[in-house]
């Protein structure tokens, strides 16, 4: 379980759960009110894509950055939300910022196994990297909160992490007087409130993209981009491996829960639904992009590299009710597992470095 | 000749079984709900089809229809038949992208 008064593990949590679901009540109710029937074996055909060409189209990068209708994207209101993220007078200590934990160096994530919040103190569960969260259908390991605009918000309050009381926050925000004109340019009429400020975090945090890889040159056509160990590595990754069942399309996930097995006590998204097996230790399947950048690796960071990453799923885990009907046993051999990391490795960009903001003062 | 005729009367004996089954086929391909919504009438079944490539959890906890099929592997169908009249919020618990509504009338 994470540690008690960590954000990660308690903010509202049952409400969150089902406002994010569209449903109350949730860990109250009994199943069996629908009367359902025996499941019967079908014959399918299914619509494999055939060839690589048809497989490389699957990953192609989009063309633009999808921004929700109620938070549209302007330069400033990314501006503004760049300067917040690196501003450690976020926490109640002026000590810990966004970036403390989700930092461009470390591939937007942290490098430590877990996060480190309020005092020093070790969180639950392993910084998630926020690459590509513009493209997240539901956020946290656990899937509690349903916009980015809400995660925003959450570390900040958290009495575990920067244990800002949001009252506090922009009472200090507004003392620093380089901040209000800022505000009021960027969200005319609406000005300093919690609201704007977590648009603003979330704007900016959806221009953060991960860059072309090695990758996307190969898919785009260029062969020597990646090495032949890398292709038959992404040969696997779609065939052998399975991996493509859960990390699909151009961020590798489809943003899916699935308990894959790893040795942790943490029930995951089996707090929100109790009900249903198959959320027991289930976590969220993260993207893929910018991987080397972002070890050790897992919701519990247990893991350390690469290799024993592929090491776990080639074992298959613990086996349990909840564990996915996907993980099993894989049987590669020394050359796939070799091939399979070769391949990680090309989704990894030659990233630009991040410029930090000068901040109000 | 013979053969074909006997083949087809068995296909379509089949097929006759899953409308009584049944009157709505929800399909699962992509990691997707075939329709966003659909309409049936108190004490109808609908059937939801695994024609994916991985498993699913197809679910309900709307009031008075909670249903949840547990892990529906790929290539089994099942049949849920819907009590109360209302509308009912069906997701798959895997993927939070597999959302769609039955309507439930009297
Ligand atoms: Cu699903």
């Amino acid at each position: 379980m994470p540690a008690p008064g960590s954000y990660r593990s308690r903010i509202l949590a049952g409400t969150i759960a089902s406002a994010a679901l569209g449903m109350l009540g949730f860990s109250t109710i009994g199943f069996g009110a629908a009367v359902v029937g025996e499941s019967r074996k079908v014959e399918i055909t299914q619509k494999a894509p055939s060839g690589i060409d048809a497989l490389k189209a699957l990953y192609r990068r989009p063309a633009s950055i999808p921004f929700p209708k109620d938070n549209p994207y302007t330069p400033e209101k990314a501006a503004l939300g760049k300067k917040l993220y690196f501003d450690t007078r976020l926490s109640v200590t002026s000590a810990q910022s966004c970036a403390s934990c989700h930092s461009p160096g470390f591939g937007w994530g942290d490098g430590l196994a877990v996060g480190v919040g309020h005092g020093m103190a070790r969180l639950g569960r392993h910084s998630p990297t926020i690459v590509n969260a513009a493209w997240s259908a539901i956020f946290m390991w656990d899937g509690r909160l349903p916009t980015l605009e809400d995660q925003a918000l959450g570390p900040i309050q958290s009495p575990g992490e920067m244990n800002m009381k949001l009252d506090d926050l922009m009472a200090r925000l507004a003392s620093i007087p380089e901040y209000k004109p800022m505000f009021e340019t960027t969200f005319p009429g609406q000005g300093m409130k919690a609201k704007t400020l977590a648009q603003a975090i979330a704007t900016y945090e959806r221009t953060v993209v991960s860059e072309r890889a090695p990758f996307d040159a190969w898919i785009e056509g260029s062969e020597k981009a990646i090495s032949e160990d890398a292709k038959r590595g992404f040969a696997l990754f779609n065939g052998k491996a399975q991996c493509a069942a859960c990390h699909e399309g151009w961020n590798f996930t489809n943003e899916g829960f699935q308990d894959i097995g790893l040795p942790s006590t943490d029930i995951g998204r089996g707090e929100y639904l109790p009900g249903v097996i198959k959320m027991q230790h289930a976590f969220k399947t993260p993207g893929l992009r910018e991987i080397s950048r972002r070890s050790p690796f897992m919701h519990d960071g247990s893991l350390a590299t690469l290799e024993a990453v592929v090491d776990h799923y080639d074992h298959g885990g613990v086996d349990r009710p909840s564990r996915s009907d996907l993980m099993r046993p894989l049987s590669l051999t020394a050359q796939d597992k070799a091939d399979l990391v070769a391949f990680l490795k090309t989704l990894t960009s030659e990233l630009e470095p991040t410029a930090v903001p000068v901040l109000p003062r | 000749m013979r053969t074909i005729a006997l083949f087809t009367c068995v296909i379509v004996a089949g097929f006759s079984v899953g409308a009584f089954a049944a009157t709505e086929m929800i399909h699962q391909q992509g990691r997707a709900f075939s329709v966003e919504s659909i309409s049936v009438k108190k004490g109808e079944a609908v059937t939801f089809l695994n024609d994916d490539t991985v498993p699913h959890n197809i679910m309900s906890a709307s009031k008075g229809n909670e249903f949840n099929l547990g892990s529906q592997a790929p290539g089994t169908s099942t049949d849920v038949t819907f009590k109360e009249a209302g509308d009912v919020q069906v997701i798959c618990a895997i993927h939070p992208r597999m959302k769609m509504m039955v309507k439930v009338t009297d």
